[in-house]
Formats: structure tokens, sequence, C-alpha cells
């Protein structure tokens, strides 16, 4: 009875992680959207409306859905004028973001990088880095997207397939 | 003053505020220059701060700081070489200098910060009034050297005119943004109801946009010197609109040898010159040119700006 118990457990705990890998290769390509499209609101506000930084922000996370929105809520929040700069709250919150969130350390570099140039530059400038983390998203896209339809039916079948494996193994 | 302390990189506005503790200063500028101490002066004297250097680093906070985090929005600020602060405080700036067509696009690497606090004065004008109107306002040249308080005295006016003794529609062409220490168009310095303002315009073309489209009673400009400005003022005059304004100049005879200003004194335009010098009224002139006023234990000797 508990030898079963602990199968099922088992099968459950492998179940779980096979549908939670599944889950990050189909929200990877859909996160990496959602800041492209983050990324263009922000090219808008900053070249077109000529809004600062935090207005921007704040602009940007009305027009997206979460967890972005908060993310850049959070960042618009404690940009204060006490603050000397303005990377290290950028930095902050896309670390945190990073560890919740399935996005990848090539990602998380990228939009690091990005954050170096926020606000450091005139508009035309400005802009050509805001395209080229558009630009390097679009690679990671495309990377995330092969890899959700590689391994995304794949992933769900491998947590079951592995859990019944671990049972036979252990019985 | 408080808003320039707290966009300062914190070890300067530290020391400043430690040195006025000590000091009882009216500082008129802080100057921030790339590797050497901060100077605080005000106007007569000058302090150095010595304690900590001003530093690149701190120059690129610094910018960071006046624009938000958004040094896109300083784009037009980096080619005048000033900015405007909330407070209606002027920081020029100089550095690297970017020209595009023989004309400067932006200043890059600025390693040169002069903050220029603004306090203004108002009631300078006040015991002069009476000789300054009798139904409405008398069109005014306001005549001066650099720093002998032109530039305040016309804001006294403005404002006086604007306010709801005279209710005199004025409409003011600031063509540096001097007068008004606008941000995005609204004058920090001027508080009075009836004042219009066009911000960083031309005096000629502003003079006349402002008759076409703001049916001004009195229109007030900042030193008039070329021949433009004088075929402005002529219409204006003809617009039945008063006009006052300031020149360069240390006396009613230094300006009326200049070929420009002699134009307008051969059309007589004037009705009131009013000569200032340290901050104080020399003399107040009608449009004969005979004395109204003369003032009191005037200084002669201007002091000099600083004693180094």
């Amino acid at each position: 009875m508990i030898k079963l118990l602990a199968s099922l457990f088992i099968i459950g705990a492998s179940v779980l992680l096979g549908n939670e890998y599944a889950n990050n290769l189909v929200n990877r390509p859909r996160y990496i959207r959602f800041f492209k499209n983050a990324l263009q609101i922000l090219e808008a506000e900053i070249v077109y409306s000529q809004e600062t930084i935090k207005e921007s922000l704040h602009a940007v996370s009305n027009q997206i859905p979460e967890p972005l929105a908060t993310l850049f809520q959070h960042i618009a929040d404690d940009i204060q004028h006490d603050q000397d700069e303005l990377y290290p709250i950028w930095e902050k919150h896309i670390h945190v973001f990073y560890r919740s969130n399935p996005i990848q350390v090539d990602d998380k570099e990228i939009l690091l990088q990005f954050g170096r140039t926020l606000g450091q530059h005139d508009v035309i400038q400005q802009q050509k880095y805001i395209r080229l983390a558009i630009n390097h998203l679009e690679r990671t896209l495309k990377e995330a997207d092969d890899k959700h339809h590689r391994y995304g039916k794949m992933a769900r079948s491998v947590g079951v397939l592995i859990g019944i494996f671990i049972v036979l193994l252990l019985l | 003053m408080d808003s320039v302390l707290q966009i300062l990189p914190d070890h300067i506005s530290k020391q400043i505020s430690v040195f006025q503790k000590k000091e009882k200063l009216d500082i008129q500028e802080i100057r921030l220059r790339v590797n050497r101490p901060v100077e605080l002066n005000d106007g007569k004297r000058v302090f150095w701060l010595r304690e900590r250097s001003f530093t690149e680093a701190d120059a690129k906070m610094f910018l960071n700081k006046i624009s938000n985090f958004s040094l896109y929005r300083l784009e037009e600020e980096l080619r005048h070489g000033f900015i405007t602060i909330q407070g209606g405080h002027r920081i020029g700036i100089s550095g690297d200098v970017i020209v595009d067509n023989k004309q400067v696009k932006a200043i890059h690497h600025v390693s040169s910060f002069n903050i220029r606090i603004a306090k203004p004065h108002f009631g300078m004008v006040q015991p002069f009034l009476h000789y300054l109107k009798d139904e409405t306002i008398h069109n005014t040249l306001i005549i001066g050297p650099p720093q002998a308080g032109k530039t305040t005295f016309l804001r006294d006016i403005a404002n006086y005119c604007a306010s709801s003794k005279l209710e005199l529609k004025t409409a003011i062409v600031d063509e540096r943004s001097e007068i008004c220490a606008s941000i995005n168009g609204v004058p920090q310095h001027l508080l009075a109801p009836r004042i219009d303002v066009l911000d960083r315009c031309p005096k000629a073309e502003g003079m006349m946009m402002l008759i076409r489209s703001m049916s001004p009673d009195v229109i007030v400009v900042d030193e008039i010197g070329n021949n433009r400005d004088v075929e402005a003022i002529d219409e204006v005059i003809h617009a039945g609109v008063q006009l006052i304004c300031t020149v360069h100049g240390r006396s009613f005879r230094d300006i009326t040898r200049r070929p420009t200003i002699q134009q307008l004194m051969q059309k007589s335009i004037f009705q009131r010159f009013i000569i200032l010098s340290n901050h104080e009224v020399v003399e107040i002139l009608n449009e004969k040119g005979e004395s109204l006023y003369h003032g009191e234990n005037v200084r002669t000797t201007p002091v000099s700006k600083f004693e180094l």
C-alpha cells in the first residue's frame, strides 16, 4: 500500500515537473513578445511624446499585460529625485523578474544591456538602442519559439515517462 | 534654493549647506567644473569648497538628475546652452560642442555648469511708478550696463502691469527665457494674472506674432539692438500697443549714439528713459531727455563682478 502511494507520488511529481518545463517553454516566447511590445511603446513615448522615463514607463505599464505591467510600474515608482542613477533600479527589478519568470539568461542580458542606455542619449541615439534591443529580442524569440515547437509537447509526456521509469527502477 | 540642492550631487549639496550655515552668504551662482573645486559667489566675492572636487561622474549624474534620467529631453536645451529648472533657476552649460552645418547641434561631455540662483525681486519699481504712467503705462526704455538689474526691473514692471492694479494685458517676448524662466512655456517667476509669454522666440517675430494673436496692451522685451528689432518696434507703436524694453548702455548719451537706437529716438517713440546701475535707479528722463528724477547716493564706480 505504501509502495503504491510512493509510486503515485513520484509519478505525480515528475508530471508536475514536466508540466512546469512545458509551461516555461510556452511562456518564454510570450514574455519576450510582451517585452518587445513594451519597448515599442517606450520608443513611441520617448521619440514622439518626449515624456520622461518615469512617465514613459508608467505609460508602458498601462498598456501591457501582467506580469510585465507590474515590473514597469515598480521601476517607474522607484525613480525618485534622490536617486543618482537609473540603472541600479532597472537592474534590481529585472533580476527579480528573471528569478520568478520563465525568461532565460540571454533575455535578461539583453534587457540589462538596454537598461544601461536608457535615458543616456539624445532621441535618435536612444531610438537606435531601443531598436537594437528589439532586434536582439527577436533573435531570442526565434530560439524560444523553436524550442517550444521542438520540445513543447514532448516535455509533458517525458515527465510522465520519467516518473514511471523511476517507479519501475525502484520496484 | 532647496530645489537646487536637491538635484546637486550629495557631497556637494552637503558642503553647500554646511558652508551656508557658517557664512551667511546670499549665493548668486554655484559653478561646477569637472575636476575643480566648487565655486560659490554672491556677485562680489568668490568662495571655494575645497573638500571634494566635482568629478566627471558627478557631471553625468547631475545632467541625469536635471533631466529626470531622460537626457533626450534636454536636446533643445543642450543646443541653446542653458537649462531652466523648477523654481526658475538657470543652469548654463559648456563643454564639447558638436557642430552640424555650422550650427551648434549639441553640447556633449558637459564640463562646466553655472547654476544661477533665481531670486525674483519685486518692489524695485514701486517708488518710481508715478514717473512711468499717467492714464496708461508710458513707452519706456530701460538703460544699463550688464548686471545692472535691467531684467529684474523689466520683470517687475511686467508683473505690475499685469497685476490687479493696472490690469493691462501684458505680453512678453522672452528670447532667452530670462524674464520669466519658463518651463514648458509656463512662467516660473511671474505670477500676475494677465501675462502671456512667448518663450524663446526671436524678438522681432515675437512682437509681430503677439500683436496679431494676443491683442496685448503692453509688450515687454529684453535687450533690443538690431535693425529688425527697431522695425518691429515701429510696428508695435503704430499698432497702439505700449512698449517696455531694455538696452545695453551706461548713459542716455551712450545709447543715443548707437545708430539703431538713434532711429527710434528720432521718431521719439519712448516717453521715459530709466537709467540703472548696480540695481539702483540712477535717473529717469522724459521724452525730451529732461531729467525727472535723479538718484541720491548713487555709487558711480561699478563694483567688479568677481574679486579673484
